[in-house]
């Protein structure tokens, strides 16, 4: 059986599970291709149009799967990975979304409910509907989530030892090659903040990671940053946002402003993001108190490239300047 | 203490609460071009509309001398919950030295809910609080069913404009009721009232009935709605609300074992389409267009601010409801760009489009 798993969204955050997952039970796994001009306009066509650029690359991406023939769409309904947190509601409404708002995929869509005490959603009670839809065995459930989850902690180990998710990904199937550690350069660092769908999704970005890399900047990710760190900066607010990832990223921002070890911040939000109006105005907020630049980079689907190159030059010619003249 | 709130539907009712606890109340303005303008420039520019006027009414209220602000908070993941925390901020950043009281949910954070009601209560004792309380809650019971009232007559009013003038007057009369005695007399006058109007009766196939359902700010609030309510009224529609304060008390404040809330069977009716909690009203619109249909209703109006994320679910949805329970949908989103002549434009289409699929099934 073929089961489609769109490289949109959280995958580039549990991608390397949920393939391990499906593999494990035996089942042909077809990713979607990577978001490219057709994706988008087929998804920006399908979706109501006020809704934020991610979703719609996300149907863009399951229409892309229903063009490959396969039986059954993955679309997981995110609900916890954090006690008394939740997702943003569109997470949540994700599966209903998709089979209610667009032709031919009411009974494609393979769904279950992921609910977590931390990031590692390997427990296996989370998947025991897919085996309910699909016809397995609780115990073979439960031996692939085990090895799936195995094989996501690897990945999560070379994102946290400063790979991007991209080449972690690599790395976990043995495709890349490992950097040598301790290049230290002289040049500036640059606190990259945002959704890992937005800052791994080399299209809708314009490439921003190979942009920086050209310019000889080096960047931290939220990802990179071991997850009790993260919740330990936001420790001391009387009540944190609602949105897990929300509050990774504000975690991540708040050390790089506190903890003064980065040249300048960015935030890369996509237009018509709930959760990061809020989220960037506590980043401006911080950036005023500690005096560390801040850029916003509002990104949709229609984005110039030209514009972006422009802006990003201009912030780290800025950082370099103003490096230059500390010392 | 110099209290304020935000400003949303029918306000008489905070602000008796508020009085009867021996505070001086100041009461914000009703949200104008002004209030929008100031909150635009003060808000991030993506938060949601309601965060907006809500903004501006916070700082309309400041200048006015409110020294402390009282507020609800909330769970998530609808944005609305945090909307305090970032106004707080805001009104700091401003040079207000403004206190913000944000009632939480009382299994989130139990000590700092009862810190803050302590802080309400004042000197007050715990009776003097629970008859206010009961007080207002009887209130708000007795106004919706007047606010209900006026929609369902005011397309069949004689005189232009009367219906209208009535609600005022009877928003006044509730105002100025203190005691127990004084809301029975003004329950009677309202009455009075209501049944000196003057009425025309047509035929019961003639009837158009709307359902206004959505985001509870935008339902709720006229002067941001374009006072939809009374367009729809001039427009020949009979009006019901999928939101009245009433009501939301009943689902939120009062615990299921006394009272079954209507809202309960409206989020069942929504199950099929959005199955669980997602925060805002999502559940509530889906089901509420179910139950409006149910209740033999021509068309619904969906309300919802811009980039609204719930609703933005909701009306991802919305196009297969209307097919499967054949009934018209109208989907609006507000914000401060909103151009009136644009909606007013839509909804004289829509309804068009409704009074004639109504004529064509009687004739048929």
């Amino acid at each position: 059986m073929k089961i489609g798993v769109p490289k949109a969204l959280l995958n580039f955050y549990y991608g390397p599970f949920w393939e391990t997952f499906f593999e494990e039970l035996g089942m042909e796994v077809v990713l979607s291709e990577d978001t490219n001009k057709e994706i988008i306009d087929a998804g920006v066509r399908e979706s109501v149009p006020e809704i934020c650029v991610p979703i719609k690359i996300f149907i863009g991406h399951v229409l892309n799967l229903l063009e490959k023939d396969v039986d059954y769409v993955f679309i997981p309904r995110m609900v916890s990975i954090n006690e008394g947190e939740i997702f943003c509601p569109k997470f949540m409404g994700l599966p209903d979304m998709i089979r209610h708002g667009l032709e031919g995929l009411e009974d494609k869509v393979l769904t279950c409910h992921i609910k977590s005490e931390s990031d590692d959603i390997s427990d296996y009670s989370n998947y025991l509907s897919i085996g309910n839809t699909l016809g397995i065995s609780k115990e073979k459930i439960k031996k692939a989530a085990k090895v799936a989850g195995e094989h996501w902690k690897k990945f999560r180990n070379y994102n946290k030892n400063g790979y991007t998710a991209l080449e972690s990904y690599n790395l976990v199937y043995g495709k890349g090659k490992l950097k040598g550690r301790n290049n230290r350069k002289k040049g500036i660092k640059i606190g990259l903040l945002g959704y890992v769908y937005n800052v791994y999704d080399s299209f809708v970005n314009m490439d921003i990671l190979n942009k920086l890399k050209e310019l000889n900047v080096e960047f931290i990710t939220f990802d990179m940053i071991d997850e009790d760190e993260l919740r330990n900066n936001i420790d001391d607010m009387d009540k944190v946002l609602f949105w897990t990832f929300s509050n990774k990223l504000l975690g991540a921002g708040y050390k790089f402003f506190r903890d003064m070890e980065v040249d300048g911040v960015i935030h890369i939000t996509a237009f018509g993001c709930g959760p990061d109006s809020f989220l960037g105005k506590l980043l401006e907020i911080e950036s005023d108190e500690t005096q560390i630049p801040f850029m916003t980079l509002r990104i949709d689907e229609h984005t110039g490239e030209n514009h972006l190159q422009t802006r990003i030059e201009a912030f780290v010619d800025m950082l370099k300047r103003k490096k230059l003249k500390a010392i | 203490m110099k209290i304020s709130f935000p400003y949303m539907g029918t306000v008489v009712i905070y602000k008796k609460l508020l009085e009867l606890l021996g505070h001086e109340v100041i009461v914000p303005p009703r949200p104008s071009q002004k209030t929008i303008d100031l909150g635009v420039k003060h808000s991030p520019e993506f938060a949601c509309f309601p965060f907006k006027v809500i903004m501006g009414s916070y700082i309309e209220a400041c200048e006015m001398g409110a020294d402390t602000i009282v507020t609800s908070g909330g769970h998530g993941p609808c944005r609305a919950g945090f909307y305090g925390e970032i106004h707080k901020r805001v009104l700091k950043n401003l040079g207000y030295d403004t206190e913000v009281i944000i009632i939480d949910s009382f299994n989130r954070n139990r000590k700092k809910v009862m810190e803050n009601i302590m802080k309400l209560k004042g000197n007050n004792s715990w009776l003097k609080l629970s008859k206010a309380v009961k007080f207002t809650y009887d209130m708000i019971q007795e106004i919706d069913k007047f606010d209900k009232k006026i929609r369902e007559i005011k397309p069949y009013e004689v005189k232009p404009g009367s219906v209208d003038r009535a609600w005022e007057k009877i928003q006044k009369e509730f105002d100025n009721a203190y005691s127990k005695r004084e809301l029975k007399k003004a329950v009677k006058r309202s009455n009075e009232i209501i049944n000196s109007l003057e009425i025309s009766r047509i035929d019961e196939r003639d009837r158009i009935r709307i359902g206004i359902v959505g985001e509870i700010y935008v339902v709720m609030e006229s002067s941001i709605n374009m006072e939809i309510e009374k367009v729809l009224g001039e427009l020949g529609c009979e009006v019901e609300r999928g939101h009245y304060l009433s009501e939301w008390v009943d689902f939120n404040l009062v615990p299921s074992f006394l009272k079954k809330s209507h809202e309960e069977e409206i989020i069942k009716k929504g199950e099929k389409y959005i199955e669980i909690i997602i925060g805002g009203h999502a559940k509530q619109t889906v089901g509420g267009i179910v139950d409006f249909k149910d209740r033999g209703f021509d068309g619904i109006i969906h309300l919802m601010p811009f980039a609204c994320l719930p609703e933005l679910v909701t009306q991802s949805i919305i196009p297969k409801i209307s097919k499967e329970h054949d009934i018209p949908i109208l989907s609006l989103s507000i914000d401060e760009q909103t151009g009136k002549a644009n909606n007013l434009t839509r909804i004289e289409a829509f309804i068009d489009l409704i009074r004639n699929k109504k004529l064509n099934k009687y004739s048929a």
